[in-house]
Parts: C-alpha cells; sequence; structure tokens
C-alpha cells in the first residue's frame, strides 16, 4: 500500500507540468531560469514564482541529464567551490559527474568568480537546489543518503524561518518523510524509522502554526496523518485530526490529501457516512487525468469500499472510466458479488484479489462487507418477493439455519434496509408496500445537496481567481482616450462648418 | 531510550493512587510532550486535578505539563496562566519556541494589565463614567443626540470622551463600538482579561517581565524595555529604563565616554519620539512629556531643544522662562546663543498666548513692556500657577472643560493681582542682561523671525514675471472669476516678498477689478507684504478707512480688502493692529468692511484666546447678515483657536441652528472646526452631534472638526469615519470635505494616501474625485511623491472641470519647488499648466485653477514650501489654518488667500550673538543642480498667445482662416520650441530681469550674484552638463529646501558654530572669535522702503541706492491706490449696498461650471 501511494503522492505535485517552461529547454537552462523566479518571488514577496519553479521540477526529474544539470545550477548559484552550502549539495550527486563539471567548466568558472566574490545567495536559491538534489536522490534510491540529507536540510530551513521559503519547506518535509518510508524495516512494523520521524514533523507542525505558515503547517499535518495511518496508529491520527485545524488556505493538492486520509480514519472507525463524504469530495477535487491518476485510483478505491459498506451500489459508469477501467476491475467484480447479494461469489472475489486488496489498505474493510452482502440479498429478496418464507431465505442466501436468516432479517429491518415485518408465527417475511419515493422531500434533499456541492465548487473556484492589479485603469485611460478623440471630432465639426462657409463664399466671389 | 511512541500507559500511570507513579509519568510525559500531546491532551483534566491537589508533590511539574499540551492546543492564555504556576520549571532562559510563545503572551498581559491599573491621567479615571453618559446618548437615537447638541448646557458640560487611540484599549467606542485598536492588543479576548488571575499568577507575572527587562538592560536593549513600558503606560518602568541608561553610560567610565555618549541622547531621542508620532491619547503623552522633563532637568547637561519641545507641547511657560532665565544668567555667550535658539523654536512651535505667557516672566524691560503687555489683552494668566498646576489644568481640560472655563475666569478676574505679582520680578542686573532679555523678547513676539524670513524672501525671489503676464494675457480681465484667479496667481507668486511691482505695472488691467474682485486684489496686498510689520500699515494707509464720519470716501470693497490684507500682513502677529482693526470693524456699519475687518481680526488675532474680541465678533453675528455672517463665524473660531472654549461653542451652535442663512452657517461650522483644532479625543462629542445633524452644512462642520481635531495624528479612528462619511453621506459637500480631509489627517504619512484614495479618485461623484485631489495635494504638499503624481495625472483630464482644477492645484502643491532633478515631471507639468491656462476651449473653473496652480507652484518666490508640520516635526498651527480655511475657496474665493498662511520660507540663516546675520559659508554635499531653481521661462514663449489672441480677434472670414492655420502652425512651432530645456541664456535673462524689475536695489542684484556665483550662476548651467562636482558651498541666508537639509553641514574648524543640528530657519551661529570684527550681510529688505504716503519714512540705516526706486515705487503706489479706491464710484457709484446676488452669482458661477 505505502508504495502504491508514494507514487501517486509525488505525481499530485507534477499534475501541472504542461503549464511548465517549454520541454525544449535544456534542463540546467530551466534551474537556472528559475533562480530568476525565485528571486522575482523574494523581491516581490510572492509565492506564486516559488511554486511556479517547482512546477517544472517534474520535467527535470524526466531528463536523463538531471544529475549534470542540478551540478551546473549549483555552480552558477555558487561559483566558489569552497562555499560551505555548495558543498553540501555536491556532496550528494554522483562523483563522475562533478569530477567531470569541473574538468569542463573550470575555466568559465574563474571568471564568474572574481565578478561574484562576496555575493550573498539567497536561501531560497539554495533551498531550491536542495530540493532537486532530493529529487535526484529519491529517483536513484539512495534512500539513505537522502534520509541523512534530508533531516539536515529541513533543520536549516526551519531556522531561517522566512515566508518566502514556506513552499519549498513544505516539499522538503515531504521528500524527508518519503525517504523515511523507504528505510527498512519498511512501515507496518513498529521497528520503522518513521517513527522516529514524527517529533520532528509535530515540532515543524507546531513552528508552522506559530510562524502562520500555511504550507508547512498543511504538509506536515497530512505527512503526520499518513505517518500514522502507515502504522496503524489510528487512534493517535484520529487525536491529531481532533486537535489541530487544517489550514483553509492550503493547496488544493494538500486538501486532497488530507481528506483522503480523513475518509480512511472515518472508514476505519465504522463512520462510514462521514468518510462518504470526505472521499467524494477528495475524489472530486483530485486531478482525474495526467501523472496524478494514481491517487485519483486509490481514492476512488477506498470510496467504492465505502459506499457498498453504506449499503449502496456505485454507477456502473464509475467502472468505464478509461483511468479507472483496469486498475478497478478487482473492485468492479466485488461489487458485482454484493449487487446481486450472492455470498458464495463475494468470498471467491475476497480470496482471489486478497494480495490486491491487502496492497492497496482496503482489505480489513472488504471483510467487513460480508455482512452487507448479505444484507443486500435481503434487500433483494424484498424487493422482489412481497411475502417470502424464511425458509426460501436460507436457501437463496446460503444460510446454514432458519434462525440466522431470522436473525439476519431482523438486523436488516431495524437498519432500514428493508421495509418489512417479521411473521414469526408462519416463519414470513412480509414487504411493507413501496412507498412512492417522488411523494417523499427525498427528490429535493437529493437534488439540494447536489445544488450545495456545484455552489461550494463555484465559490473556491471565484476564490481562486486572481485579479490582475490595475487592470481597470487601463479602461480608464482608453475612455479618457475616446473622450479626448470625440473632444476633437467636435471641434473639427465646428470648424468644418466654419469652413463650409467659407467655401460658399469663395463660390459667391468666384461667380 | 528513544522517543516514545505512545503515551497511553503514562498516561494510564496518571490514575494510579501511588504519587510518585504520577510524578514519573509526569517526568517522562514532560520530557517528550512535543510527541505525544494528542494522547495526553485527552486527560488534561486529570493533570490539573494534580496540579490543584495541594498535597501532591509535583505540582509544578503538572501544571507544566498542562501548560505545554494547552500550547500544542493553540491555548495560549491557558498555556501562559499554567506555565506561571510553573514556578522554576518554566525557564524562560531556554529560547525554545514553547519559551518564546509564552513569554510574548507575558508581555502582552503584562501591558494589558498594567494598562488597566495605570490609567493614571485624569482623563482616563472618569472615562467610566462618561462612558456611561455616552451611552444613554447614543441609545437615545440621534434625534435625541441633535436635540440635546442644541440645549446649550447637556452636550458639553461633562463631555470627557474616553480617549479612544491606537494605544487605548477600550472598545466601547461612542463612534463605532466594532472598532479594533492597534494591532492584537486592542482586540477583545486577545488576552484573559487581567482581573481574572489571581494574584499568584500576577506575582509570578510580574516576576517574569521583571527578569525579561533585567536582561534586557544588561544587553543595553533600553528600546525594548521603554516600548513596553509606554505601551503598558507604566511610567516608573519608563523612568527605570532611563536611569538605567544613564547610569549605565556613567558607569562606562571616561574610556568609552565617547561612544557611549550619544546612547543616552538617542534613547531621549527615541522617547520623544514615540511619544510624539506613536502615542495618540493626549493624557498618556503629557505624561510621557512630563516624565522627560522631570528627568532631563536632572541631567547635569540638559538638551535644551528637547525641552523646548517638550515644555511647548505641555504648555509649561514657567518652566521655559525659567530655562530662559537661567540661561541669561549664566551670560555666557554659547548660554546667550542657545537662550536665543531655544527662543526661535518656542516662537516657531508655540501658539501667541503661551509665548506672552512666557514673556511675562521674563525680567522686566522698560522698553518692552507696552508692547508685551497690550492693552485689553485680558488673556494675562496667572502666571503664579505653577507648573503642576498647569500641567494638571492641561489634562483636566478634556474632561472638565466647564470647570477650566471657570477657573480661566477666575484667572482673568485675578489677573491685575497676579500681574503686579510679575511686575515685582526683580529687574535684570547687568545691562548685558537687560540686553539679552530684551532680544529674547524680540525673537519670542517673531519680529526676528519675521523679519528674517522677508529678507530672505525679498532678497533672493526669483519670480517669473512672464509666467505672469503670460497668465494676465490668456485670461480675459472683465470676467471676474479670470481677474480673480490672476490676482491671486500674482499674490501667491510674491507671497511675502514684498514686491508689489505687477499692480503698479498693470493699472489698467486693475481698473477692471469690481466689487469683490476689487476686494480680492486690495487684499492680495497683504499676501504681498506678509511679515513686513514695520511698513504694513503705512502701505495700505491709502485704502484703508478712514474713520467712522468719512467711511465713504473709498469704495467699500477696497477698504473691506484692505483690513484683511492688514490682518494678513499681521498673521498670527496682531499686538499691532489688533486694536486698529478692532476699531475699524466696530465703527463701520457697512457690510463689506465688516466683512473684511472680520477676516482681518481673525488672521491677526489667530489664538489668542480673547474674549473681548470675541464677544465683539458675536455682536456682528446677531445682526444677520449673509455677508459679515461667514466671515464673523470664521473669524470666531480663528480667534478662539484650539482653546475648545465650551461657551463659544455653544453660542455658535445656538446660533447656527437659529439662522436662515445658508452662509452663517458654514461660517460658523468652520469656526466650531477650528476651535477644536488639534483637541482630538476633546472633540469627539462635538463631532458626534455636528454628523447626526440634519443640516448638511453642520455636517461638513462636523467633518471638518474631525480633521482639524485629528490632523497630523493619523488616527484610525478619524480615518475610518472620514472614509466611511465620504461614500454614504447623502450631500455632495459633506462627501468631498471627508475625502479631503483624508489629507488633514494624514498629512505626517504623506506616503499612505495615494493609496487610500486610489478608489475614491475614480468615483463616479466628481465631488469624490475632487476631494480626492484635494487630499492628495493637502497631504503631499512640497513631497513631489511619484506615486500622488501620478494618481493626478491622469485627473487633470477629468470630464469635470473642477476635478480638473482641484488635480492641478494639487499637483501645484505637491511640485511646490521641485525640479527637474528632483522630480522629471516637473518640466512637463509645469509646461501643461501653461497651455491650459492658454488654450481656448477650456472651462473657465479650470483655468482658474491653472492660474492659482501656477502662483502655487512658484510660491514666495521660488522660495516657499507648503509645509504643515514646522522643522522639528510640530504641527504647524498657522499653515493647517490657512490650509483648512483655504479649501473654502469652493464656496468663497476670498479665501483663497489664506493658502498664503502655509507658505513656509525654506532657508537656513545663520545669526550671531547680536541676532545679526554674519557672511559665512556652509557647506551642501550635493550637486548644484539638486536643489537648484527651475529654469527660468524664455521670453519667447510670451510671443505665442499674443499671437494667437490677435488671429482670434481679425474679422473677415476669410482671414480668420487663414490665419487660423497660420496660427495653428505657429503653435506648433511654438510648441516646438517651448520644449528644448529652458537653459537661461545668462546675460540676457539677467538684463531682462533688471529691466523689469524695478524694486530691485543694484547692491542686492551683486549680492545675489557673489551668493550664486559658486552655487547656481547663470553660467555654471552649461557647466553642468559636463560634469558636476558633488559638494559646494552656500552663503548665509541661502535656499535650502526641507530634503536638502540633511545634505547641509558647517564648516567645523570655522569662526562660526552653530548651537544644534541644522534645520531650516534661524539657527543661533557661536562666534568663536568674538572679538575680531564682523562682517554682516546687508539687510536688502529694510531698505526697500515703500511709503506710499507722501511721508517717506527715512530709513536710519545707511544710504540708501534705492532710494530713488523707492520713491518710482512709491508712486506706482499711489497710482495703484488711486484705481483701487476709485474706480468702483466712478463705475457704480450709486451702489451702495452691495448687493448679495453678486454675493451669490460667484457661487453659482462656481457651482454651475
Amino acid at each position: 500500500m505505502a508504495d502504491k501511494m508514494d507514487v501517486d503522492a509525488v505525481s499530485g505535485a507534477r499534475e501541472e507540468e504542461t503549464v511548465g517552461p517549454a520541454p525544449d529547454l535544456p534542463p540546467e537552462r530551466i534551474i537556472i531560469n528559475n533562480f530568476d523566479l525565485i528571486r522575482q518571488a523574494v523581491d516581490a514577496f510572492d509565492s506564486r514564482f516559488i511554486l511556479r519553479a517547482l512546477r517544472s521540477i517534474s520535467t527535470l526529474r524526466k531528463s536523463d541529464k538531471f544529475a549534470e544539470a542540478i551540478v551546473q545550477g549549483v555552480r552558477t548559484a555558487f561559483p566558489k567551490p569552497t562555499m560551505g552550502a555548495r558543498k553540501v549539495l555536491e556532496d550528494m550527486l554522483p562523483e563522475n559527474v562533478t569530477a567531470m563539471q569541473n574538468g569542463t567548466s573550470s575555466s568559465g568558472e574563474d571568471k564568474k568568480r572574481d565578478g561574484s566574490t562576496e555575493e550573498q545567495q539567497l536561501p531560497e536559491i539554495w533551498a531550491y537546489l536542495g530540493i532537486l538534489v532530493q529529487v535526484y536522490l529519491y529517483d536513484s534510491q539512495q534512500f539513505q543518503d537522502g534520509a541523512d540529507f534530508s533531516t539536515n536540510f529541513v533543520e536549516k530551513i526551519r531556522s531561517w524561518n522566512r515566508r518566502t521559503l514556506d513552499q519549498i519547506g513544505a516539499k522538503a518535509y515531504f521528500y524527508y518523510s518519503l525517504f523515511h518510508e523507504s528505510l527498512d524495516p519498511k512501515p507496518p512494523s513498529k521497528q520503522s524509522p518513521v517513527i522516529e520521524v514524527r517529533p520532528k514533523l509535530l515540532a515543524a507542525l507546531r513552528s508552522a502554526v506559530l510562524r502562520k505558515d500555511n504550507d508547512t503547517q498543511a504538509a506536515a499535518t497530512v505527512l503526520l496523518l499518513r505517518n500514522y495511518i502507515i502504522t496503524a496508529d489510528i487512534t493517535q491520527a484520529d487525536l491529531l485530526v481532533a486537535q489541530t485545524q487544517f489550514p483553509s488556505a492550503a493547496s488544493n493538492n494538500q486538501v486532497c490529501r488530507y481528506l483522503y486520509y480523513l475518509g480512511r480514519i472515518r472508514a476505519i472507525q465504522l463512520a462510514y457516512t462521514e468518510a462518504h463524504d470526505h472521499l467524494e469530495s477528495a475524489t472530486r477535487k483530485s486531478p482525474t487525468a495526467g501523472p496524478a491518476v494514481g491517487f485519483y485510483q486509490q481514492s476512488m478505491k477506498l470510496l467504492i469500499v465505502v459506499e457498498l459498506l453504506m449499503g449502496d451500489i456505485p454507477e456502473r459508469s464509475v467502472f468505464r472510466q478509461p483511468a479507472l477501467e483496469t486498475a478497478l476491475y478487482p473492485y468492479f467484480k466485488l461489487v458485482q458479488a454484493v449487487r446481486v447479494g450472492d455470498l458464495q461469489a463475494f468470498l471467491r472475489c475476497v480470496t482471489n484479489n486478497e494480495g490486491q486488496f491487502r496492497k492497496d489498505g482496503t482489505y480489513t474493510l472488504i471483510l467487513r462487507l460480508r455482512q452487507n452482502v448479505i444484507k443486500t440479498g435481503v434487500r433483494m429478496l424484498s424487493l422482489s418477493y412481497s411475502r417470502i418464507s424464511l425458509r426460501d431465505i436460507c436457501t437463496r442466501l446460503h444460510i446454514s439455519s432458519e434462525e440466522s436468516a431470522e436473525y439476519i432479517t431482523a438486523k436488516a429491518i431495524r437498519d432500514g434496509v428493508i421495509e418489512a415485518t417479521l411473521d414469526h408465527q408462519n416463519g414470513h417475511m412480509v414487504t411493507n408496500p413501496q412507498r412512492d419515493a417522488y411523494s417523499t422531500t427525498e427528490p429535493s434533499e437529493a437534488f439540494h445537496a447536489r445544488i450545495e456541492a456545484l455552489l461550494n465548487l463555484r465559490d473556491e473556484c471565484v476564490m481562486a481567481m486572481r485579479y490582475p492589479m490595475n487592470k481597470h485603469r487601463q479602461e480608464l485611460s482608453e475612455a479618457a482616450k475616446a473622450r479626448e478623440r470625440e473632444k476633437e471630432l467636435a471641434k473639427e465639426i465646428i470648424e468644418g462648418e466654419g469652413d463650409d462657409a467659407d467655401g460658399d463664399e469663395g463660390g459667391f466671389e468666384g461667380m | 531510550m528513544v522517543a516514545l511512541t505512545s503515551a497511553a500507559g503514562l498516561v494510564g500511570f496518571l490514575s494510579e493512587p501511588d504519587s510518585t507513579l504520577q510524578a514519573f509519568a509526569l517526568e517522562r510525559l514532560n520530557d517528550d510532550i512535543d510527541s505525544v500531546w494528542t494522547e495526553v491532551s485527552g486527560s488534561i483534566g486529570q493533570i490539573e486535578a494534580l496540579y490543584e491537589d495541594s498535597s501532591f508533590s509535583h505540582r509544578e511539574l503538572a501544571a507544566l505539563v498542562v501548560s505545554k499540551v494547552y500550547y500544542q492546543l493553540q491555548e495560549y492564555n491557558l498555556s501562559m496562566e499554567f506555565a506561571l504556576n510553573a514556578g522554576k520549571h518554566f525557564n524562560i532562559d531556554q529560547g525554545g519556541e514553547y519559551e518564546q510563545t509564552i513569554l510574548t503572551k507575558c508581555i502582552d498581559t503584562y501591558i494589558a494589565l498594567c494598562a488597566l491599573h495605570n490609567p493614571t491621567s485624569p482623563m482616563s479615571k472618569d472615562r467610566r463614567q462618561s462612558n456611561d453618559f455616552d451611552y444613554k446618548q447614543t441609545a437615545d437615537g440621534p434625534a435625541n443626540a441633535t436635540a440635546s447638541m442644541s440645549s446649550p448646557i447637556t452636550p458639553f458640560s461633562q463631555s470627557a470622551l474616553p480617549s479612544k487611540s491606537l494605544l487605548s484599549r477600550d472598545e466601547d467606542n461612542s463612534w463605532e463600538p466594532s472598532a479594533p485598536g492597534g494591532g492584537n492588543a486592542g482586540v477583545p479576548g486577545a488576552h484573559p482579561h487581567p482581573l481574572t488571575l489571581t494574584s499568584h499568577v500576577k506575582k509570578s507575572l510580574q516576576n517574569v517581565v521583571r527578569s525579561l527587562f533585567e536582561s534586557c538592560y544588561k544587553e543595553g536593549a533600553y528600546r525594548q524595555v521603554v516600548g513596553i513600558a509606554v505601551e503598558a503606560r507604566n511610567m516608573d518602568i519608563l523612568r527605570e529604563a532611563i536611569l538605567r541608561a544613564s547610569q549605565d553610560e556613567k558607569s562606562k567610565g571616561k574610556k568609552a565616554a565617547v561612544a557611549g555618549a550619544g546612547q543616552m541622547e538617542d534613547l531621549m531621542d527615541y522617547v520623544l519620539d514615540i511619544c510624539m508620532n506613536v502615542v495618540q491619547e493626549r493624557g498618556l503623552r503629557n505624561e510621557i512629556l512630563q516624565l522627560i522633563l522631570d528627568l532631563l532637568n536632572d541631567i547635569p547637561s540638559p538638551d535644551y531643544f528637547a525641552i523646548a519641545r517638550c515644555v511647548v507641547y505641555l504648555d509649561q511657560h514657567t518652566m521655559a522662562s525659567d530655562m530662559l532665565k537661567k540661561l541669561i544668567q549664566k551670560g555666557d555667550g554659547r548660554s546667550l546663543s542657545i537662550a536665543y535658539q531655544l527662543s526661535f523654536d518656542l516662537y516657531e512651535n508655540g501658539t501667541q498666548e503661551f509665548l506672552q505667557k512666557v514673556m511675562e516672566e521674563l525680567p522686566e524691560t522698560e522698553d518692552t513692556e507696552k508692547t508685551v503687555l497690550p492693552p485689553n489683552m485680558g488673556q494675562t494668566r496667572a502666571p503664579a500657577t505653577d507648573s503642576d498646576a498647569t500641567a494638571n489644568e492641561e489634562d483636566n481640560d478634556n474632561s472638565a472643560e466647564s470647570e477650566q472655563l471657570l477657573s480661566e475666569l477666575q484667572d482673568n478676574a485675578g489677573s491685575t493681582s497676579t500681574v503686579v505679582a510679575s511686575r515685582t520680578k526683580p529687574q535684570p542686573q547687568s545691562e548685558d542682561e537687560k540686553k539679552a532679555v530684551t532680544s529674547v523678547k524680540t525673537i519670542m513676539r517673531g519680529t526676528k523671525s519675521i523679519e528674517l524670513n522677508l529678507e530672505f524672501l525679498f532678497r533672493s525671489s526669483k519670480s517669473d514675471k512672464a509666467i505672469l503676464n503670460k497668465i494676465r494675457d490668456s485670461l480675459e480681465a472683465r470676467n471676474s472669476i479670470f481677474h480673480t484667479s490672476v490676482t491671486f496667481a500674482n499674490a501667491f507668486m510674491y507671497a511675502g516678498t514684498t514686491i508689489d511691482t505687477f499692480f503698479r505695472d498693470n493699472l489698467e488691467w486693475l481698473g477692471k477689478a469690481v466689487n469683490w474682485s476689487k476686494f480680492t486684489a486690495t487684499a492680495a496686498l497683504g499676501v504681498i507684504h506678509r511679515g513686513n510689520l514695520g511698513q504694513g500699515q503705512k502701505l495700505l494707509e491709502p485704502y484703508l478707512p478712514k474713520g467712522p464720519h468719512d467711511s465713504s470716501t473709498g469704495s467699500s470693497y477696497s477698504q473691506g480688502g484692505s483690513l484683511y490684507a492688514l490682518g494678513l500682513i499681521y498673521t498670527n502677529h496682531g499686538t499691532h493692529v489688533l486694536d486698529y482693526l478692532r476699531r475699524s470693524f466696530k465703527s463701520t456699519s457697512e457690510e463689506v468692511v465688516q466683512h473684511g475687518g472680520a477676516l482681518g481680526i481673525g488672521v491677526a488675532g489667530m489664538a489668542t484666546g480673547n474674549e473681548d474680541i470675541y464677544d465683539e465678533l458675536k455682536n456682528v453675528l446677531y445682526s444677520d447678515s449673509a455677508i459679515n455672517g461667514e466671515a464673523v463665524g470664521l473669524s470666531m473660531g480663528l480667534v478662539m483657536l484650539g482653546t475648545g472654549n465650551v461657551k463659544a461653542l455653544e453660542d455658535m451652535i445656538q446660533y447656527a441652528h437659529d439662522t436662515q442663512h445658508e452662509k452663517i452657517v458654514r461660517g460658523l461650522a468652520m469656526g466650531m472646526a477650528l476651535i477644536m483644532y488639534a483637541r482630538q479625543e476633546a472633540a469627539d462629542e462635538l463631532i458626534n452631534g455636528l454628523l447626526d445633524d440634519a443640516d448638511p452644512a453642520l455636517r461638513y462642520g462636523g467633518i471638518l472638526t474631525v480633521a482639524l481635531a485629528y490632523c497630523g495624528s493619523g488616527s484610525n479612528k478619524a480615518v475610518r469615519k472620514l472614509l466611511h462619511v465620504a461614500v454614504s453621506d447623502v450631500s455632495d459637500d459633506v462627501r468631498r470635505i471627508a475625502v479631503m480631509s483624508l489629507g488633514f489627517v494624514l498629512f505626517r504619512k504623506p506616503g499612505s494616501v495615494p493609496r487610500m484614495v486610489e478608489l475614491l479618485s475614480e468615483s463616479y461623484n466628481p465631488h469624490v474625485r475632487y476631494g480626492a485631489t484635494m487630499a492628495l495635494g493637502i497631504a503631499c504638499a512640497g513631497t513631489g511623491l511619484d506615486e500622488a503624481i501620478d494618481l493626478l495625472e491622469p485627473m487633470m483630464k477629468d470630464s469635470v472641470d473642477f476635478v480638473r482644477q482641484g488635480a492641478l492645484i494639487s499637483l501645484a502643491m505637491i511640485m511646490v519647488q521641485q525640479n527637474e532633478a528632483m522630480n522629471p515631471k516637473v518640466t512637463q507639468i509645469r509646461k501643461q499648466l501653461q497651455k491650459m491656462v492658454g488654450d481656448r476651449h477650456e472651462d473657465a473653473m479650470a483655468k482658474f485653477g491653472c492660474a492659482i496652480a501656477l502662483g502655487i507652484i512658484d510660491a514666495g518666490g521660488r522660495n516657499c514650501t507648503i509645509g504643515l508640520q514646522t522643522q522639528t516635526g510640530n504641527l504647524n498651527m498657522e499653515a493647517i489654518v490657512g490650509m483648512a480655511v483655504f479649501t473654502q475657496y469652493w464656496y468663497w474665493f476670498p479665501f483663497t488667500h489664506f493658502l498664503s498662511l502655509s507658505f513656509t520660507p525654506t532657508h537656513i540663516t545663520g545669526v550671531d550673538g547680536d541676532l545679526e546675520i554674519p557672511s559665512f559659508k556652509f557647506h551642501s554635499n550635493t550637486r548644484p543642480s539638486m536643489f537648484d531653481y527651475p529654469p527660468e521661462q524664455e521670453v519667447k514663449t510670451e510671443e505665442a498667445p499674443e499671437k494667437v489672441k490677435t488671429a482670434v480677434l481679425s474679422t473677415t472670414a476669410q482671414a480668420k482662416r487663414r490665419q487660423a492655420a497660420k496660427a495653428r502652425r505657429e503653435r506648433g512651432e511654438s510648441m516646438e520650441v517651448d520644449p528644448t530645456p529652458t537653459t537661461p541664456k545668462p546675460d540676457g535673462a539677467d538684463v531682462d530681469k533688471m529691466d523689469e524689475d524695478t524694486n530691485v536695489v543694484e547692491t542686492g542684484k551683486e549680492g545675489e550674484e557673489k551668493a550664486d556665483g559658486e552655487t547656481s550662476a547663470p553660467g555654471s548651467t552649461k557647466k553642468k552638463a559636463e560634469k558636476e562636482k558633488v559638494g559646494y558651498e552656500l552663503e548665509n541666508m541661502s535656499r535650502v529646501l526641507p530634503g536638502q537639509i540633511r545634505y547641509v553641514s558647517f564648516p567645523g574648524e570655522g569662526r562660526y558654530q552653530p548651537v544644534k543640528k541644522p534645520t531650516g530657519g534661524p539657527i543661533l551661529l557661536f562666534d568663536t572669535q568674538p572679538d575680531e570684527p564682523k562682517s554682516l550681510l546687508e539687510l536688502k529688505a529694510k531698505k526697500k522702503t515703500a511709503p506710499p504716503a507722501p511721508t517717506a519714512n527715512g530709513n536710519t540705516v545707511g544710504p540708501a541706492p534705492g532710494a530713488g526706486n523707492a520713491d518710482q515705487g512709491a508712486a506706482g503706489a499711489r497710482a495703484a491706490a488711486g484705481v483701487l479706491t476709485t474706480v468702483d464710484e466712478d463705475d457704480e457709484g450709486g451702489e451702495e449696498a452691495p448687493c448679495p446676488e453678486a454675493f451669490d452669482v460667484e457661487d453659482d458661477e462656481e457651482m454651475e461650471g
């Protein structure tokens, strides 16, 4: 499960890659261009530019010259080889690359070195390069190095306490915890290094709250939840959720993840309705295409299971989506089994796909479905028959005894799954006649729920919009120009009239 | 052992009965609380119970754990409370985030607590009670409020609004209950209510803060302590901090004396700075100043200038006079210099009333006595009241104004005895001392400053006649609005320079002035001769009313105007002329003359608080005439300026409700605003009352009161109020003034105004737009602020004419004294102004604004800036009042002249111990072009409009067309000529100027050239192009712009040493070689005599090469006088009573146009 989520989560950052800088640029150019963006961000105190710089990471990591590009970037930012900051970064990169670069670009460097001897480089740029190093280490599977580097790295970032570092910091924490998850022993074990990360993340969360650093706060909360869930410390995760506030200004990606984990916790805690709400918003918010589709699949799986647990049957169209079709195939089978209430088919499906379900982290939840399968069976029966004997129920649902059938139907009636009564004397279940759903408020309520969801979506869109400064000024000046033109025109007309009169006069004279 | 993964087990231990187990659990939890707090928070109640269990041995540890958990839960208040209970376990020296957060919280709470316990100022003491009063009133609704406003006693008798400012925390604001205070400190709920804390907690809180202070002292971070102390209103801490700082300095010994010497001074400066600029509550401010004053006196070598600032603010005249006496008694050159400088400072910052009192307490000298105590000035308050009493009175006057009034009356009653007491003061012993006292008094009476200003303005006037002529030629004089606007342009350009040649040279033009234009033209003489104390009255002789028996000899308009002019000449310095003005005012029944007389009295008798004058004005007011009523209402305010006089306010409000005339209501409303000048919170009640009124004119007054009462305070509350009214009132007038008033409130922070009015300047409502332009002009006057210009520039092309007018005037106010080096836009804007004034298609209103703007931008011969605060940063009362009344030109053009009150000459003049002006040089560390005068207009431009004019006048259509085309071509050409950078041709321009300027004396020219020699001589302009050297010398009494002052330095080893850091204005120089002969600068203004009366006053000072000129000038003046006084009778001799129609016509024109 962990691995799957890694990929999903990582790719979350990639979602907007198409908007990034032109892909045909060489990677080192992109990095150096990003320095400008970061400087701009620091000067203008506008985090947007930092985000733009971070966005290009996914393009960069695909390049086969990633390491070289990083080295180039480091060299440009820190021309002096003796600089401490440079050394820290270069130590992490493969030696052959650094050596080669040393050989080729030493002459050019000398020139640069004279120009900017004592120039103090922005911490943001250093941190950005640090992130690139982290990504490189992760991609090249050097988890131990990465963990060590990240530990120092996040500590450094935290000590700076700059608001322009927030986005970079959030990302740094993300890789920091990712590296630790990849170390042996792997997470579900209680000896995993993941647990050692917790105090640090908690401290980061506290600092972020005190510094009103929304990005790091959101990232740390999400990472902590993930951390707790990996080691199945659901209680602690729940306590954390209860006792912290998730920042409302967090980025969409973080909100998605937060909702997903929240849904997970609630599902495990049997609060299916809540879990369903959370998961539904998570799937709605998450991108349904592109590299982040893994997250979408994952949350969809969980959502389907929760829906089943609630007694609903997911729509068929869900499984036809191209992004989901293959990934959700086992779940499709599962849904089919539950839908018809076929206990045998259900058990068969579960045993066949156990590996997959375990990997998805849904296995325990699916096991809870058995009750639901039976309930669905009862429901199907109650829909089909206005009256049916318990014995028939036993045979249809493969239940061993009439007593247990009676028990199951009684429970179903009590849970409100079916509207029926039990005739104990005759051993019958009598279904109450169906009411007309349209005579109730149910349709309008459903309608209302949809409208509300849409309105929320609209509000969020409006809030996410940016209004360029002084745009209206342009219009004003245009209006002023138009006025001017009008004036001139009026003047022309007046003078023109004079001319006409003159012309007439001239005509007379000529005659 | 590694960190805990789960605290469940430890939490379990807590419920064990064994206290050792519990203690162990707490111990462990305390170590790892950061990672397990989520689990502990569930059982927080249990730990709290442990803490409360007095038998438990680790109570404090429990408190610490609880505190940390609350901290994690972001319940910082509770966290702090428990942390303070944790005793030794809570260690602030650990620099973790937890400790820091708790510490911040502690300080906040401490401040809140102290502020609650130390409302020591009497003003705050009856806060409670007055609040109740307010509530009752506001609860009764606005209707009732107005009703109570008009009833004479209720509204003001117990008027004492609680001070609500940046530093006050009471949120029950009578204006807006939701008004948040400054920062986090004022937000309700940000602190635990201090009273709910137990005494134990309070004690440990004190300890924590105490130890914090100690560590600050150790590091020498005194400013932080001072900051906390000021915010906590804790005078003891403040005193202690300052004392510790000075002790520290001493203990450092003599080695470090050089390095550390500045520290104490720095700290003092810092305290003064916050006190004046940050603290907005008058009571607290007074308290701090009092404290500083006490401390400053204890220091062996006090900073007299800092003390002087406090003294003026606290109105402690005794202190001031003592200080001066002491300095004079010392008698050495340096002390005397300091005494003189001090007097200059006092004059600059103090009111007439204050100075009067200081002078009374100085030892008597025979020659001054008569002038010091003008007859009928019943204002001599008991000098015997010692400093404390007056300080209290100052504090009290907001809360108990009626009491103050009473005591004032008593003071007046007892004045005879106290004056006697002051007379018994010992005569100064020696001749020297006597001389010194005389000098001090001369300075304090302002004569010296005014004389210096006049001298400077006359000497270095750089007005450009060409511009003025161009304005005159392009505006048709028969139209009274244009005639008036040329008059204003002329008045402003030559304000204070005493050069009135324009009038003399343009008698024909002057003859076209009729009715109120004539009034304005005559009054313009006052602006031009402003400060000409010696000859003012003589100058105006021909115009002045001759007496009660033959008031019919001259035109009543010129008579009225001349009285107004007389007032302007003696602005805020009315000792000599007030009697004359009052006599003339009383003796006439002519309404126009009364109008002028009232204005004159108001200006000259500004802030004297003289009850007699007030009563005289009131009597005239009750005759209920629209013409004089407006002026009288205004003058009542001017006389009572800033006194907050309750009786006056009651009278005025009463009458404003009774009268039918809108003009009178407006005049009174403005007067009330003036009475509340700089009263801040004390004016709140009046403001609320006026703003609730149904009459828009009174609401207008209410807004004006906000502007004046809170002028320069930057008060958030006032700004909020203004912004609210600016967008919500139904009357355009009120909205306009509300926006405009933002400029007054915020003029100390000009940078914030453009942002604030940005949106308003794009309002659909032209009145709001106009207000925005004026707000910018007022707040950013003289700064050349780019943001403001960017906003205003497009507004010059606004579709509504009066908005254009406002934009032009504001631009001029902002651009005053700017040259191209400082602000590249200035040339372009000047050009645009000149183009607009000649543009045929432009509306009259905009042209009017354009002409005024051209006058303002060259104010006072290009030697004046517009400054609403003095060089030392105090409010410049005269300037603010001038500006406020100027904005009323919207309703009544003659008020435009008031703007001249806010013109401040920009010069540095060194004065030596004998109050003479020695010839010496100082250094300005800039390129000469940086602060140079803008280049003179080329003569060619003068021709362009004339050609256009002839073209317009030609008759046959054919010729018209052809010529129009030609003219267009020519205009195009002239436009091409125009933009070439106007490098003045050295000879041509000079000769030209010499020819025109009949008044400039030969020697003056030479002196000027000498002065210009190194600096800005025309020849050097060419060199500028090559390479300018940084740094150049300036002659004494040179133009030094406010922005330039920081580059100015005095040569260290020169003969003359200044007694204080260079600021603008007069600076006392200490002569290091007193025995050597001095070379003095010649005073030119004094020599120039322009006696209009036949009895030419022979001047005592030396031979006058300008005598001939003077005669010539006299002839011109006579002619001018003839024109102004007679023409009216020729034209409309029969017109006895100026009909109100004429009065209104201009008004309508204004409104419609």
